[in-house]
């Protein structure tokens, strides 16, 4: 028996799949991409281009779909599904990763007791009606009480008992302390989040060195520049506070210039006084800010309010 | 800006957690914005690319100021009220005729950018060929040692890769890979070739004259029987075919590079499977049960205590004879030896 054109055909089919490169091609077969490293073959590329570039994308394809056909599948309705490894090649996020989610006062509670969630329904049974009800909501199970038609009293009762009303105020409290809750917990997570993270240490740090300086100032700002303050237990001696005192005796050009310089500050204006001045120039009037004398004017109701007021009964008679 | 809104409704609520940041990616938005001028061949070439790109693309109609490399600030807006990530901004001049600028962005920012002009191009309808469906992965190939070695071609295979396929997935439909889009370069100039140890050298003085010309194509495939399970891939041109040359880029800055390249841990199911962190001498077998080994020292087989027996004590054995003649002298014997 001859066997020898069976292997043939059986060769020449492989023949067929198989891409021979001198550098073996990069296959990422998670991002569905292959890198042929080959150096480019000057020849056949400036004699046919379209040809030299179609062949090499050939056989790349047929590399990466022989290495995603190998790879294990599942069964779908739409054909077989091929289960990727994860891509070797690091592309870089679009969005930062996302920050775990604070755990509330429960969940930490729950954490380190070991307590498992569980998921509650949605819907209930609901035996009168013989089918299934939300649990809360429009025509909610939670309401039951409030609506029946007929309520057991307790014997020690008031008067004007009204058992609904009672089950509505029970319901409305176990809202709004879910509410409260909710809410400290969103409060504590912040808190936590600012003294955790590097921005929120940094603005701390920021706010002290703020008060620290405020503090500076206000110490120095006696005539004696704090020396002769009472002191506070555990107050620090500031730093860099130095009184100059000039010598009693100096020149009389130096002196002359000194009196000089007293006299000229005193016969220009403050600064502020000066500022406004300029305002009232014409060649100024365009740096009005007519959108904030406005907002001034008429104590943030805006022009509308404004105009009318000016206006006042006038405008009124007119529509009339 | 976006983002401290408080949703008013439940709509608008799913819509903001949608663009929240997720752990695994969705696909990449882009964006085509067409700049003061784009000629025809812009406008022909940046209408192909969305259409590969298809169901993830926003096309912008009107003429917009944007100059990527000078103020990318406009950019960044656009990124945050359309939440998307890519851009791809068609620019003629008659400094650089027909340019295009792949922009890519991160948390909102400018992460890189590629500046690329369109030497010639052919569209989808010269070619009287089938067309892929939108909304397929295309399978990408490169091919040039360049993309290995030279910055400029790392960058652009990058943001290529990032462009039509950066999305992760877990598994594909065999059926469903109906087109290859290719990315060639032309021959290595001999600068490149010599001077690519030396990276310094030609990053310094990479004119884009020297850099060699891209070739993008696109083919669709066609799975042939081949008698073995792997299918004979034959391709038919299916257009546009694109040649490009490389102009202006930017780099991405390291800090936020590193930011981006970020993963999430491994989680319990993946380490199961032995990716991440490999425990030391724990593997998990094909029934998907943990397995450990334990390595101790050497039992010390000497300590043992078996049965006590009389016959067994230690002494016993090698004065029998003695014992069987005269029994009084050997047990005061052992007593002796006990004693010792």
């Amino acid at each position: 028996m001859d066997v020898s054109d069976i292997l043939a055909a059986h060769a020449a089919k492989q023949k067929s799949i198989q891409v021979e490169k001198e550098i073996p091609l990069e296959i990422d077969a998670g991002l569905l991409t292959v890198t042929d490293l080959n150096p480019v073959d000057t020849e056949s590329y400036n004699a046919d281009l379209e040809e030299y570039l179609l062949a090499t994308a050939r056989d790349g394809a047929q590399a990466l779909i022989a290495s995603l056909f190998s790879l294990p599948t599942t069964s779908s309705p739409d054909g077989p599904l091929a289960q990727l490894p994860p891509p070797t090649t690091q592309l870089p996020r679009a969005k930062p990763l996302p920050k775990p989610k604070p755990l509330t006062k429960w969940e930490k509670f729950a954490k380190a007791k070991g307590i498992q969630k569980k998921r509650k329904d949605k819907k209930v049974w609901d035996e009168e009606k013989q089918e299934w009800v939300d649990r809360w909501g429009w025509k909610g199970a939670n309401k039951k009480e409030e609506e029946q038609w007929l309520t057991e009293v307790p014997a020690n009762a008031d008067v004007d008992f009204n058992p609904s009303h009672e089950a509505r105020k029970k319901r409305k409290e176990k809202m709004a302390k879910n509410e409260r809750q909710h809410v400290q917990n969103l409060a504590r997570a912040e808190k936590e989040q600012g003294s955790g993270s590097s921005s929120g240490l940094q603005i701390q740090a920021q706010r002290k060195r703020e008060i620290d300086r405020t503090l500076a100032t206000t110490r120095t700002s006696t005539a004696s520049m704090g020396k002769f303050d009472r002191k506070l237990e555990g107050e620090k001696k500031l730093k860099g506070v130095k009184r100059k005192f000039d010598p009693t005796e100096v020149s009389s050009s130096a002196e002359k210039s000194q009196n000089l310089e007293i006299l000229s500050k005193l016969d220009r204006e403050p600064l502020s006084k000066k500022s406004k001045r300029a305002s009232d120039t014409p060649a100024a009037a365009s740096v009005l800010n007519v959108r904030k004398a406005v907002r001034f004017a008429s104590k943030g109701q805006g022009s509308a309010a404004l105009a009318r007021q000016a206006g006042g009964s006038k405008g009124k008679r007119g529509k009339r | 800006m976006l983002r401290t809104v408080k949703p008013k409704n439940a709509r608008s609520k799913r819509a903001l957690e949608a663009r929240e940041a997720k752990e695994v990616e969705d696909a990449r938005t882009a964006i085509f914005v067409k700049g003061t001028h784009t000629g025809e061949v812009v406008n022909g070439v940046m209408k192909e690319l969305m259409a590969l790109k298809r169901p993830n693309a926003i096309s912008f109609s009107k003429k917009n100021s944007v100059r990527p490399f000078e103020d990318a600030s406009s950019l960044e807006f656009y990124a945050q009220k359309n939440d998307a990530s890519l851009f791809v901004v068609g620019q003629s001049t008659k400094k650089r005729p027909n340019g295009m600028v792949f922009v890519r962005m991160f948390d909102e920012r400018v992460l890189d950018m590629c500046e690329v002009g369109v030497e010639s191009w052919k569209s989808m309808n010269e070619f009287k060929t089938p067309k892929s469906t939108p909304g397929h992965k295309p399978l990408m190939h490169f091919a040039s040692e360049l993309f290995d070695s030279h910055p400029r071609f790392i960058q652009l295979k990058s943001l290529l890769m990032d462009f039509f396929n950066g999305e992760v997935i877990d598994s594909i439909c065999l059926a469903g890979m109906d087109h290859v889009i290719s990315v060639s370069l032309g021959p290595t100039p001999a600068t490149l070739n010599t001077a690519t140890s030396t990276l310094g050298a030609t990053s310094t003085g990479a004119d884009s004259g020297e850099l060699p010309k891209v070739h993008i194509r696109a083919y669709t495939t066609r799975l042939l029987a081949s008698g073995t399970r792997i299918p004979r891939v034959e391709l038919t041109p299916m257009g546009p075919s694109v040649d490009l040359s490389l102009r202006r880029h930017t780099e991405a800055d390291p800090e936020m590079m590193k930011q981006a390249m970020k993963r999430p841990k491994v989680r319990k199911q993946e380490v199961e499977k032995g990716l991440g962190k490999k425990k030391k001498n724990m593997e998990v077998d094909e029934m998907g049960d943990l397995r450990g080994r334990i390595h101790l020292a050497k039992q010390d087989l000497g300590k043992l205590q078996t049965r006590k027996m009389k016959g067994l004590k230690a002494g016993m054995d090698e004065d029998e004879d003695v014992e069987m003649s005269d029994g009084e002298a050997d047990t005061r014997k052992h007593k002796r030896r006990k004693s010792q």
